[in-house]
């Protein structure tokens, strides 16, 4: 019996060891893969990364549009934002569309740059800051160009993030 | 099938054997009683006269070797069958097992390096809580340090300017400074900059960018008190040097 073993194919003894190292590559592979698939941190930067994203491009929204396109902009205004803020929007729709359409305004925004200040992943909360340049052009006259400073809080809603809260920063007596 | 290859290279075997093995095997039992311990010591040595014939045992065409069997015992058939056949599966198994397990591992490494390299994971804003929050305090310190600026001692300006700037942001903050340099002396110039929120846009290691919203007051003390108030926004490039962070870039989305 023991000579079976000591005569036994070195290929054979090649093979064995060979698949044993390659089942061994295979478990760490495939916990290194698992890790990297079931990383909490990472699920939280994917939120963090969807909500700027989101939050971005409601700030946009929010701060476009076009007196001839009123009814469109308005739309798209109801729907980057859910809650309170929402609900001001549906509420004051009519009045609004009056004044822009006397007023007969186009407003432009471009994002200068964005981040997320808070992220409650759980909760599906956050906030967001982001500077933006808006441009307002009247019938007459020049275009008007300022810079914003908008502050922003987002809830997860079903159909991903969406504004709750949208204002400036505050400007003034803080740096007395 | 098998049956056929097996005895078919068994004759073989035992045709080799007595002719190059003969005294060896003299020293070992009787070969009318042989059991399977003899049947696999006679497999053995085989292998090295013949290997390659092993795997291609289809091809023998010889059905007839059936028959010619019962020149050895009935019970002798049976064990060596088993033991040839693991020796010929064996061998294909573990390759068929290597490869499989290497495409295996091979896939899983490449697919959790992707994965790691995902630009939302090399940002660890906010999910590296105490970084994130570090970078924010020393960064909104150096921001209040150094855009602040007092008539009465101009050097605290440098010496901040020297503790948090480095690189680009040293000769960025000259020039946004020179106007108030020159008219603070006459007019008695306090600028005091104080940051209102700050937020990590990005942090991969020893690297940072944060937007910035800041008030800055102007005060002139020179007949009259006067005091100004205006927003700033920006985005400064901070770098980890040591245990501080230190500006070294400002953007203040000039067009």
């Amino acid at each position: 019996m023991a000579r079976v073993r000591t005569t036994r194919n070195p290929l054979v003894v090649a093979a064995i060891v060979l698949a044993v190292a390659a089942a061994g590559a295979a478990g760490w592979g495939g916990w290194e893969r698992y890790e990297a698939t079931h990383d909490d941190a990472a699920a939280y930067a994917g939120a963090r990364d969807e909500a700027l994203a989101a939050g971005e491009q409601a700030v946009q929204n929010m701060n476009t549009l076009d007196h001839a396109k009123v009814e469109q902009g308005l739309d798209s205004w109801e729907e980057s934002t859910t809650g309170d803020l929402h609900k001001q929007l549906v509420d004051g729709r009519d009045a609004f569309v009056e004044q822009i359409e006397a007023a007969r305004t186009v407003s432009t925004a471009e994002i200068l740059s964005g981040a997320v200040t808070e992220l409650d992943d759980r909760a599906g909360k956050a906030g967001v800051m982001v500077a933006l340049r808006v441009t307002v052009t009247a019938p007459e006259g020049k275009p008007a160009v300022k810079e914003s400073r908008m502050l922003g809080q987002l809830t997860r809603t079903s159909e991903g993030w969406k504004l709750s809260a949208l204002g400036q920063a505050p400007v003034g007596n803080t740096a007395g | 099938m098998s049956t056929t290859r097996h005895l078919v290279n068994r004759r073989r075997r035992l045709a080799t054997v007595t002719a190059t093995n003969a005294p060896a095997r003299t020293s070992s039992a009787p070969e009318p009683a042989t059991g399977a311990a003899e049947a696999a010591e006679a497999a053995g040595p085989s292998e090295a006269h013949e290997p390659p014939e092993d795997p291609e045992g289809d091809a023998d065409p010889d059905a007839q070797a059936d028959g010619e069997a019962s020149d050895e015992a009935a019970g002798d058939v049976r064990p060596p069958r088993r033991i040839p056949r693991l020796r010929i599966r064996l061998p294909a198994v573990l390759c068929a097992a290597t490869v499989l397990l290497g495409a295996f591992a091979a896939w899983a490494f490449s697919s959790a390096a992707t994965l790691r390299e995902d630009p939302t994971r090399q940002n660890t804003a906010l999910t590296d809580i105490s970084r994130t929050s570090e970078v924010k305090g020393q960064i909104s310190e150096a921001v209040g340090a150094v855009f602040s600026y007092t008539y009465a001692s101009p050097g605290k300006s440098d010496l901040a300017a020297q503790k948090y700037l480095t690189g680009k942001a040293v000769q960025q903050h000259k020039d946004m400074l020179a106007e108030v340099r020159a008219q603070a002396p006459k007019q008695k110039l306090v600028l005091t900059t104080t940051v209102t929120e700050s937020g990590v846009e990005l942090l991969d290691g020893d690297r940072a960018r944060l937007l910035v919203f800041a008030d800055q007051s102007n005060t002139r003390t020179g007949k009259e008190e006067e005091t100004t108030y205006a927003a700033a926004m920006f985005a400064v490039d901070a770098v980890r040097r040591g245990d501080t962070w230190r500006i070294a870039a400002i953007d203040t989305f000039a067009r």
